[in-house]
């Protein structure tokens, strides 16, 4: 999965086609740049979960890192965590 | 007859529930006094009130979103305005000699000083934050949190394990109820009391109002005013199209929207409860406050949270079936008006904001909460 996959996973989840043309690279910031909550990732997990199996579990990853890795959580990183747990 | 020292924080928010709590408290013969930054406070309660100043603090960098708000908030506001108040706090405790503290979940400083001098004290929840314990999906956040406070209990000499300044271990009162909080076993020292509701000052021009078309509040409260422009000329946009059905009042200085559509009215205050009657929607930030006085009208809402508690306060409405949640920062006009037409149209969004109306009115708002003051169930209270 590359950033350009994750944006359009995130457009689908969200329903929100202006991510499309945001220019999301892999520096971008989830939180910081796109200000996607709690809910978003509770949807852009179940949407990468269909697609790339059982073992991606965004929203554990997520419960799993610390206020700053949060706050700092880049689209790189999950393409990264994707890419290592997808079957 | 009892005494109660309040302390609470320079927040609308905040401030406005203890308000109401403390005018039915005086209504039933008991004594209030104030703990708290004069020059907020002394406008509000009238010259004649006790309050105890403790000098002013501003929550400087009041911005951001998500996670990063939520640390800011604790870090940059929090904490610091509990050390900041807790001399004056204390002082307040000594020369007052309260039978109860009444304390405003995140005033730390009222719940410290009360346990420091052996008093009973009292919980106010005057937000969604802590009560259903939204940050347990977050579990590392959560012990970054309980580390702030447990690192302010520390510096205050307070390190009983047990002890919790977020939630009275006596009495706490939340002001919502289970139809929006959601349905779980709170324990028996807890009272979901409903909001307890004050007009806040603000003129209108009532003839300005058309009552052949529906009515649309749209605010983001007083914290967040240096978003709001941009937002608000999303929504004036997206209700501009509606003229022909729909007028919108937009709380708000007029300069943030220079140039509205014939059917939206910018004012730059608004009686919130005196217009709430005569509204068909709201569309808000998913402050608590607006939030629940527009649910306790039974008038459905759509939520653009920014920060804080917001996100789970929409959620809550949206799980109740009262509203819609929107992305505040990336809603298009278009969006939102497709929204704000559902809530209007679909008559099952009022339906369950009129049933939600209906669990307030049941638990009895401010009244209840001064009720569960003064029958004080570990006999402080009453001399």
């Amino acid at each position: 999965m590359t950033a350009d996959d994750l944006a359009e996973a995130l457009a689908t989840a969200t329903g929100d086609d202006s991510l499309l043309s945001a220019g999301i690279s892999a520096a971008t910031r989830l939180e910081g740049d796109l200000f996607l909550d709690s809910l978003d990732l509770v949807a852009l997990g179940a949407l990468l979960r269909d697609r790339y199996g059982p073992a991606v579990d965004l929203v554990g990853y997520v419960a799993g890192l610390d206020i700053d890795e949060i706050i700092g959580l880049t689209v790189g990183e999950v393409a990264g965590y994707v890419n290592r747990e997808a079957r | 007859m009892s005494r109660f020292l309040i302390v609470t924080l320079p927040l609308t928010g905040h401030a406005f529930r203890a308000l109401a709590v403390a005018d039915e408290l005086s209504a039933r013969g008991h004594q209030v006094a104030w703990c708290g930054p004069e020059n907020y406070f002394r406008p509000l309660i009238g010259p004649d009130a006790t309050l105890f100043p403790t000098g002013t603090r501003f929550f400087r960098n009041q911005a951001g979103h998500g996670i990063a708000a939520l640390k800011s908030l604790w870090q940059e506001y929090v904490i610091p305005i509990a050390r900041f108040m807790l001399p004056s706090v204390s002082r307040a405790v000594r020369a007052y000699q309260p039978d109860i503290v009444v304390v405003d979940q995140h005033a730390l400083a009222g719940a410290l000083a009360a346990h420091r001098h052996g008093l009973p004290w009292a919980t106010l929840v005057t937000q969604a934050m802590e009560l259903t314990h939204p940050l347990a999906a977050l579990p590392r956040v959560d012990a970054w949190v309980r580390a702030q406070i447990a690192s302010l209990c520390r510096g205050a000499d307070v390190t009983d394990p047990g002890f919790d300044p977020l939630f009275s271990p006596y009495l706490v009162i939340a002001f919502t109820t289970s139809a929006l909080a959601g349905e779980q076993p709170f324990p028996g020292h807890f009272a979901l009391v409903g909001p307890a509701m004050l007009e806040r000052p603000g003129e209108f021009a009532w003839d300005l109002l058309d009552p052949a078309r529906r009515k649309v509040l749209i605010t983001v409260g007083t914290l967040a005013i240096g978003a709001a422009a941009d937002f608000y000329q999303r929504a004036a946009a997206a209700v501009a199209p509606l003229r022909g059905t729909v007028q919108a009042i937009i709380a708000g200085p007029p300069e943030l929207v220079p140039d509205p559509p014939g059917n939206v009215l910018v004012v730059p205050s608004v009686p919130v409860l005196a217009l709430l009657p005569r509204l068909d929607a709201v569309i808000s930030h998913s402050g608590m406050n607006t939030v629940s006085e527009a649910l306790a009208h039974g008038v459905p809402l759509v939520l653009a949270p920014i920060r804080h508690d917001q996100p789970v306060v929409a959620a809550q409405v949206v799980r109740a079936g009262a509203g819609i949640r929107v992305p505040f920062g990336r809603v298009s006009p278009g969006q939102l008006r497709q929204a704000l037409v559902k809530v209007l149209d679909d008559p099952s969004y009022r339906r369950a904001a009129m049933g939600i109306r209906d669990s307030f009115a049941a638990a009895g708002g401010a009244a209840a909460a001064a009720a569960r003051l003064e029958n004080w169930p570990h006999g402080g209270a009453g001399r």
